[in-house]
């Protein structure tokens, strides 16, 4: 299926989760933030959130600088 | 009652029907502590001292060095070695006579922060550390007073308002919930000053326009801001019921 992470398409398996997305993209989990068609996902769901296809995913780090 | 002086300083205020007499009323008896006096914290500091907020209280433990006055300011030259809060305090004081400002030059822990918080209607989170936006965000979860969160770096910006006086208010531990977060700061990696800027501006009008009652545009948002295409992308937080800081836990 394809869906777009940050504006690029990629590529995925059917059924693939958040955790094993930010896996495939060697993305540490630690510091980073993942949103779902602009819904923020709560580390607790990256399990158990399944991607579908056309989602939009937006992925970022965490920012503590002031 | 606004006195003739406060009515001549704040008349642009009082020509807007969201503010008027009533909303300035408001600023002044509010209180807003801010935490952390660097790149947000000093326009966040200028701009509420400036609109009338009645009580200021500032927060940080730093002297100002050479190489903060890239951004942060409030400083100048000779302001170098000096502590962030008391220079701050200074300014704000100069530009409104007014308004009461009070400054904590020490870091505050669990103890002191919950006491602080007993006397602030409002929090600007304007640190530069994991840790203190973990503690912040606990802070105010458990006394239920209002957040806006602030961070900058490089040319990105990041701005979130949860307010914690509402019972299904989610946190900064649901979107951000670790404190060993490989987080980025500005030492690690550089900012450009009118990015924190124009966060810890927002911060500021956030903060103008929940005194008023006027609306959030960024209640249970993250706002994420990029300095290059000058482009703003909204994400919903929501709350995490598995969250340890604000969850059924
Ligand atoms: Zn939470």
């Amino acid at each position: 299926m394809k869906i777009q992470i940050n504006e690029q398409v990629v590529e995925l398996a059917e059924n693939t989760n958040i955790e094993q997305l930010l896996a495939h993209l060697n993305k540490p989990l630690m510091g980073s933030a993942v949103a779902v068609n602009q819904d923020i996902i709560s580390r607790s769901h990256w399990a158990d959130t399944i991607l579908n296809e056309g989602d939009n995913i937006s992925l970022f780090q965490v920012i503590a600088g002031g | 009652m606004l006195n003739d002086d406060e009515l001549l300083r704040y008349s642009r205020h009082l020509l807007l029907e969201d503010v008027g007499e009533t909303g300035q009323q408001a600023l002044k008896n509010a209180k807003v502590l801010i935490i952390g006096m660097g790149g947000l914290g000093a326009p966040a500091s200028l701009y509420l001292a400036a609109a009338g907020i009645g009580h200021i209280v500032l927060n940080d433990f730093d002297h100002i060095e050479v190489s903060n006055l890239q951004r942060q300011i409030a400083y100048q030259s000779s302001d170098i070695g000096e502590s962030k809060v008391e220079v701050t305090k200074r300014k704000l004081q100069q530009i409104n006579p007014e308004i009461k400002v009070r400054s904590i030059n020490k870091e505050m822990h669990e103890m002191q922060l919950t006491m602080e918080l007993t006397m602030a209607d409002l929090v600007l989170d304007c640190t530069d550390n994991m840790a203190s936006r973990q503690l912040i965000n606990k802070a105010c979860v458990n006394a239920k007073v209002p957040l806006i969160v602030g961070a900058a770096i490089r040319f990105e910006g990041q701005l979130m308002f949860f307010d914690h006086s509402e019972v299904n208010s989610p946190c900064y531990h649901c979107l951000f919930p670790s404190s060993e977060e490989q987080a980025l700061n500005c030492s690690n990696s550089g900012i450009i000053g009118p990015v924190v800027g124009t966060i810890g501006t927002l911060q500021a009008l956030e903060a103008i326009k929940y005194f008023v009652g006027l609306p959030s545009g960024i209640k249970n948002k993250l706002k994420l801001f990029d300095g290059k295409s000058l482009d703003w992308q909204t994400f919903t937080v929501n709350k995490d019921p598995k969250c340890k800081v604000c969850g059924q836990h």
